[in-house]
C-alpha cells in the first residue's frame, strides 16, 4: 500500500499540468545520475567524488589547489564562457522545433558564422574594440540567418527535408571552411586557424577580479536576453502563434491563411540567427581559433539541452547549466580521478535518452492514475450496488 | 435456455472518462441478421470490437457455440470463424484483389520443387470461384486502387468468406454507398443469410434494418435498451428508442428567399498533384439565401471544388467570383477576407490545431486583426472573452472551458466550435463540407439548424455532403457530381433521392 501511495504521488507530479514540464526533466536528471553512478562504480570509481569534481571544475566548489592567477572565480567565468554558446545553440534548436523543424545543422551554422566573423573582423587588426565587437555580433546574425534561411528555402521550394539538407550543408561548410583555413589562415604551429584579435573577441581576457585573472564573457548576457526574447515571441506575438500553428498542424495553418512556406523560411532563419550568435560566442569568445574540418559537438549537445528543458526557452537556461557542468567539468574530473573525459559525452547522451523518454514517462504515470480511478469507481459501484453506472458520456 | 451461436454476457468496457459498454448482454441465433442500432458513441463498435478480439472486456464473458472464449487478438476471433468488415477498409491499395484476399493465408507452392512461393494462379482461380458462388462479381487481377468503393467492400466480404467466416460483422457498411449500391449490398447480405451465415449489422440507419434484419438490439449511451423483433416494430419507435426521446424527422425549413448571386464558378478546372483533372469544367452559381448542395459518391472531386474556391488548391483554368470580384488569383487569407467561410471535411487534420486550446482554436480567424492583436502583439484578454462568447452562443461543451485542449473534446463539440468560429465571421459565402460526418443525431440537428439559420440570414451556402439524406433535407438546389463533372443541376423540389442516386452513379438521363 505504501509503495502504491508513493507511486501515485510521483505520477501526480508527473502529470500535473502545472509542474509536469519541470518534474519530468528533474526525473530525467535523477535517472541519469543513477545510471552514471552505476557506470562509475563498474569502473571502480567513487561516483560522489566524480560528481563533486564536475562541480569543482566549473567553479561551483573549491578545488584542492589552484595554479597561479586562477581560482574558483576564474573557473566560474570559464563555465559561463561555455554556457553562453550552449544556451544560444539550444534556443536555435527550440525555435525550429516549435515550428515543426528539426534543425540539426546548428553546428554548421555556428561554424559558418564563426568563420566569417573571424576572417572579416578577427583578422583585421585596425578595427577598434568598440566597433569590432558589435560588428562580430552583426556578422553572426546575418551569416547564421542566411544559412538557416537557405535550409528553410530548400524545404519550402524543393521539399527537401531539413534533416537531410542540414547534414549535407554541415559537411559543405565544414570542408569549405577547412579548405580556406588550411590554405590561407592556418597557424603552422597549432594546425588551427590563426587566433583572432583580442579586440574582436566577445570575451574580455585577463580581467583581474579578487586577485585572479578572469575571462569575462559578453555572450552570456546576449544568451539570457535571447532566451527571454524567444519566450516573448512564442508566448505573446502573432508571429509566434503562427509558427506554433505551422509546427503543430501545417494543414490547419494553411487553411487559416498563414503562409506556411514563409513561416518555414522565417523560423529557420531565426533559428540560424541564434545559431550564428552561438557560433560567434563560441569561436570568438569561448575560443579564439577554429579547428579546421571539425564541427563543434555543442551543436548536437544543444538538442539534448532543448529536450531536457522541455523546449521552453527559460527551462533551457537550467538545462544548459546542467549539461555544461558535465561538459566543462570533465577535464578536471578526468585529471583528478582518472576517468576518460569522454564520460561527459556519455552522460549527455544518457540524459538525452531519458529526456526524450519524458513523454512516455508521463503517459505511464497517467496510466497508473487512470487504473486507480477505475478501481475507485468499481469499489464505489460495488458498495452502492448495480445500476449506478450512469457516467458522463460527452 | 436458447441455443445461441454468439452470446455476450454482462459485458462492461471502460475507456478514460467514459463507460463504452455497461453490463450489456446479447444473444445471437445462428443464421439470423442481427442489427445493432444506436447513435454515435452508443457503444456498438466497441461491443463488436470485443467480439472481434480487438479489445478485451473489463468484465463479462463471450461465448461461441456455448463455449466460453477469450480473444487476445483478431486472429483468435478469426480462428473461431468470425469475420469483420470495418468501416474503413483494410486493404493494400497497390495489391490486386486476389492478393488482398489471400494475404496471410496464401496458397503455397514450390518452384522446381524447392523454392517456396505463393501460388498466385491458384489464388486467382479460387477467388473467381468464390466470387461466382456468392454472386460477388470481381476481377481477381484488378488493383485495389483502380476499383470503386463498392467493389472494395465486396473484396472485404470475400476476404471473410475465404477465411471460412460463419459469423460476419458489418460495421456501417452502407455509409459509403449510393442508394443503388446499398440495395445490392442488402441483397448480398440476404444471400449470405440463406447460405446459413450469421450476420451482425452495425448501423444507425433504421430503414436498412427494417429491410433486412430479423432482430435489432438498441444501445443508448453504452447500455442495452431493448431487443426488438424488427417485423413488429415501427421505424418511429426504433428512432425514439435510439435517441432516447422523440425525434423530429422533418426539421422546420422556412420558405426560400433568394437574393443576388454571391458565388460564381465559371468553367473551373482543377488538377491534382499528379496533373490529373479532378474537377472538369465546372460552372455554377449560388445566390444569397440559397443552399446549393453538391451530391456525389466520395472521391468524385467535390472536396477539390471546395479547396479550389477557398484557395487551398490552385485553379488550373476558369474563374471564381464573389459577387463582382474576381478572386481566382487571391491568397487563402485574401479570399477569406473577401467573404468566404469554410468548414472543411476533416475537422482534425484541417479545421483545428488539435494541441491548441479551445480558446486559441476559436481565435484562428481573428488573431491577426485588432483587437485580438495590435502591432503583432496578442491580446489574450480578448481571446478569452471571445471564446467565452462563442462557447455560450454555439453550445460548445468541454471539460475546462476555453483552456481545454481541443483534442480531448468529442467530435461533435469540435465541429460545433469550428462551425461557430466560421459562422461568426458573417461571411457572404459559407462552405460546409461533410459538416455532420461521424456526429450523433443531437449534434446533427444542431448543425443543420445553424446551416438553415445562416441561409435565412441571407448567406450563400455551398453544402458538400456524401449523405444523400442530408442533401435532400437541406438543399434548395442540387448539383450532382460524377467523375469531376457536374452532371445535373436542378431545384431540389424537382428531384427525388432516387434520381439523385442515379446521377451519382454517372447515369446521364433517367
Amino acid at each position: 500500500m505504501n509503495t502504491k501511495k508513493k507511486n501515485r504521488w510521483l505520477s501526480g507530479l508527473l502529470t500535473s499540468e502545472k509542474y509536469s514540464s519541470f518534474t519530468v526533466s528533474v526525473l530525467a536528471i535523477v535517472l541519469t545520475l543513477v545510471t552514471a553512478s552505476v557506470l562509475l562504480l563498474i569502473m571502480g570509481k567513487n561516483p560522489a567524488r566524480a560528481f563533486l569534481c564536475f562541480l569543482q571544475g566549473c567553479g561551483f566548489a573549491p578545488k584542492a589547489n589552484y595554479g597561479g592567477g586562477s581560482g574558483m572565480l576564474s573557473d566560474l567565468f570559464d563555465f559561463l564562457n561555455y554556457l553562453a554558446p550552449m544556451l544560444l545553440a539550444s534556443l536555435a534548436f527550440i525555435v525550429g522545433f516549435k515550428a515543426g523543424l528539426f534543425n540539426i545543422g546548428i553546428a554548421g551554422q555556428m561554424l559558418m558564422s564563426g568563420f566569417a566573423a573571424t576572417v572579416i573582423v578577427g583578422y583585421n587588426k585596425s578595427i577598434p574594440a568598440g566597433l569590432a565587437k558589435p560588428l562580430v555580433i552583426i556578422i553572426g546574425i546575418i551569416v547564421g540567418g542566411l544559412t538557416g534561411a537557405l535550409i528553410g528555402y530548400l524545404k519550402y521550394k524543393f521539399n527537401i527535408h531539413e534533416v537531410v539538407s542540414t547534414i549535407m550543408v554541415n559537411y559543405i561548410i565544414s570542408y569549405t571552411t577547412g579548405f580556406f583555413i588550411n590554405n590561407k589562415y592556418v597557424d603552422m604551429l597549432t594546425r588551427t586557424s590563426r587566433v583572432c584579435s583580442p579586440a574582436s573577441r566577445l570575451t574580455w581576457t585577463g580581467v583581474q577580479i579578487g586577485g585572479v585573472g578572469c575571462k569575462v564573457p559578453l555572450g552570456i548576457v546576449i544568451a539570457i536576453v535571447m532566451a527571454f526574447v524567444v519566450r516573448f515571441i512564442f508566448d505573446k506575438t502573432a508571429f509566434g502563434f503562427e509558427l506554433k500553428a505551422v509546427g503543430l498542424n501545417k494543414n490547419c495553418a494553411q487553411y487559416i491563411g498563414v503562409g506556411v512556406g514563409k513561416s518555414i523560411v522565417a523560423s529557420m532563419a531565426l533559428s540560424g540567427v541564434l545559431a550564428g550568435l552561438a557560433g560567434v560566442t563560441y569561436y570568438l569568445g569561448y575560443s579564439n581559433t577554429i579547428i579546421p574540418k571539425t564541427l563543434a559537438g555543442m551543436g548536437y549537445d544543444s538538442i539534448a539541452v532543448a529536450l531536457l528543458g522541455n523546449s521552453s526557452p527559460v527551462g533551457s537556461i537550467f538545462a544548459a547549466i546542467i549539461v555544461t557542468i558535465f561538459q566543462q567539468g570533465a577535464n578536471y574530473m578526468s585529471s583528478t580521478i582518472g576517468v576518460a573525459k569522454e564520460i561527459a559525452s556519455l552522460i549527455t547522451g544518457i540524459l538525452l535518452l531519458y529526456a526524450s523518454c519524458g513523454g512516455h514517462m508521463k503517459e505511464l504515470a497517467a496510466g497508473i492514475l487512470q487504473k486507480d480511478l477505475y478501481r475507485e469507481i468499481e469499489a464505489k459501484q460495488a458498495s452502492e450496488g448495480s445500476g449506478s453506472g450512469k457516467e458522463e458520456k460527452r | 435456455m436458447e441455443d445461441y451461436i454468439v452470446e455476450m454476457r454482462h459485458i462492461t468496457k471502460r475507456f478514460p472518462g467514459i463507460i463504452a459498454n455497461d453490463d450489456v448482454s446479447i444473444g445471437i441465433r445462428k443464421g439470423e441478421v442481427y442489427a445493432l442500432l444506436g447513435e454515435n458513441g452508443a457503444g456498438k463498435s466497441t461491443l463488436m470490437s470485443m467480439l472481434f478480439g480487438m479489445y478485451e472486456p473489463d468484465h463479462g464473458d463471450i461465448l461461441i457455440n456455448g463455449e466460453k472464449v477469450v480473444f487476445h487478438s483478431s486472429n483468435d476471433a478469426a480462428a473461431h470463424n468470425i469475420g469483420m468488415v470495418h468501416q474503413h477498409f483494410k486493404l493494400v491499395d497497390n495489391y490486386t484483389i486476389a492478393e488482398n484476399i489471400v494475404l496471410g493465408m496464401e496458397p503455397k507452392t514450390k518452384i522446381f520443387g524447392i523454392l517456396p512461393s505463393v501460388d498466385m494462379k491458384k489464388a486467382n482461380r479460387d477467388i473467381s470461384e468464390l466470387s461466382k458462388r456468392y454472386g460477388l462479381e470481381v476481377n481477381p487481377t484488378d488493383l485495389i486502387e483502380n476499383v470503386p468503393v463498392s467493389v472494395r467492400q465486396r473484396v472485404e466480404i470475400l476476404k471473410m468468406l475465404y477465411r471460412h467466416a460463419e459469423i460476419m460483422i458489418f460495421d456501417e457498411p452502407t455509409a459509403v454507398l449510393t442508394p443503388q449500391e446499398i440495395e445490392f449490398l442488402l441483397d448480398i447480405i440476404d444471400g449470405l443469410r440463406k447460405d446459413g451465415k450469421t450476420i451482425i449489422l452495425i448501423t444507425h440507419k433504421i430503414e436498412e434494418i427494417k429491410k433486412i434484419a430479423d432482430r435489432c438490439a438498441i444501445l443508448y449511451r453504452g447500455k442495452l435498451v431493448n431487443v426488438l423483433d424488427v417485423k413488429t416494430t415501427s421505424v418511429q419507435d426504433m428512432a425514439n428508442l435510439m435517441v432516447g426521446r422523440e425525434v423530429d424527422f422533418n426539421p422546420h425549413k422556412n420558405e426560400a428567399n433568394f437574393r443576388g448571386t454571391v458565388l460564381t464558378v465559371d468553367h473551373m478546372t482543377v488538377k491534382n498533384e499528379n496533373k490529373f483533372d479532378v474537377v472538369k469544367d465546372v460552372s455554377f452559381t449560388v445566390r444569397g439565401g440559397e443552399i446549393f448542395a453538391i451530391a456525389g459518391v466520395s472521391g468524385n472531386g467535390q472536396t477539390e471544388i471546395a479547396d479550389a474556391i477557398t484557395g487551398m488548391m490552385k485553379i488550373d483554368s476558369g474563374t471564381v467570383k464573389i459577387e463582382d470580384r474576381d478572386i481566382t488569383n487571391l491568397t487563402i487569407r485574401e479570399r477569406a477576407q473577401a467573404g468566404i467561410s469554410y468548414i472543411p471535411e476533416d475537422r482534425q487534420r484541417t479545421g483545428t490545431v488539435m494541441d491548441f486550446t479551445l480558446r486559441d482554436n476559436l481565435a484562428l480567424r481573428e488573431y491577426y486583426k485588432e483587437p485580438f492583436s495590435k502591432n503583432g502583439i496578442l491580446n489574450f484578454d480578448k481571446f478569452q472573452s471571445y471564446a467565452e462568447e462563442l462557447i455560450e452562443r454555439y453550445d460548445v461543451r468541454s471539460g475546462q472551458g476555453p483552456k481545454t485542449i481541443i483534442r480531448s473534446m468529442s467530435g461533435g463539440n469540435q465541429q460545433k466550435a469550428i462551425v461557430g468560429r466560421e459562422i461568426e465571421e458573417h461571411s457572404k459565402l459559407i462552405i460546409f463540407v461533410q459538416p455532420t460526418r461521424g456526429l450523433d443525431i443531437g449534434a446533427i440537428e444542431n448543425i443543420h439548424k445553424q446551416i438553415l439559420d445562416e441561409r435565412d440570414r441571407g448567406a450563400a451556402i455551398l453544402l458538400i455532403s456524401l449523405e444523400l439524406d442530408e442533401v435532400m433535407e437541406l438543399a434548395d438546389t442540387i448539383g450532382v457530381i460524377y467523375n469531376g463533372q457536374l452532371l445535373k443541376i436542378a431545384p431540389a423540389s424537382t428531384m427525388s433521392s432516387h434520381d439523385v442516386g442515379r446521377y451519382m452513379m454517372g447515369v446521364k438521363e433517367a
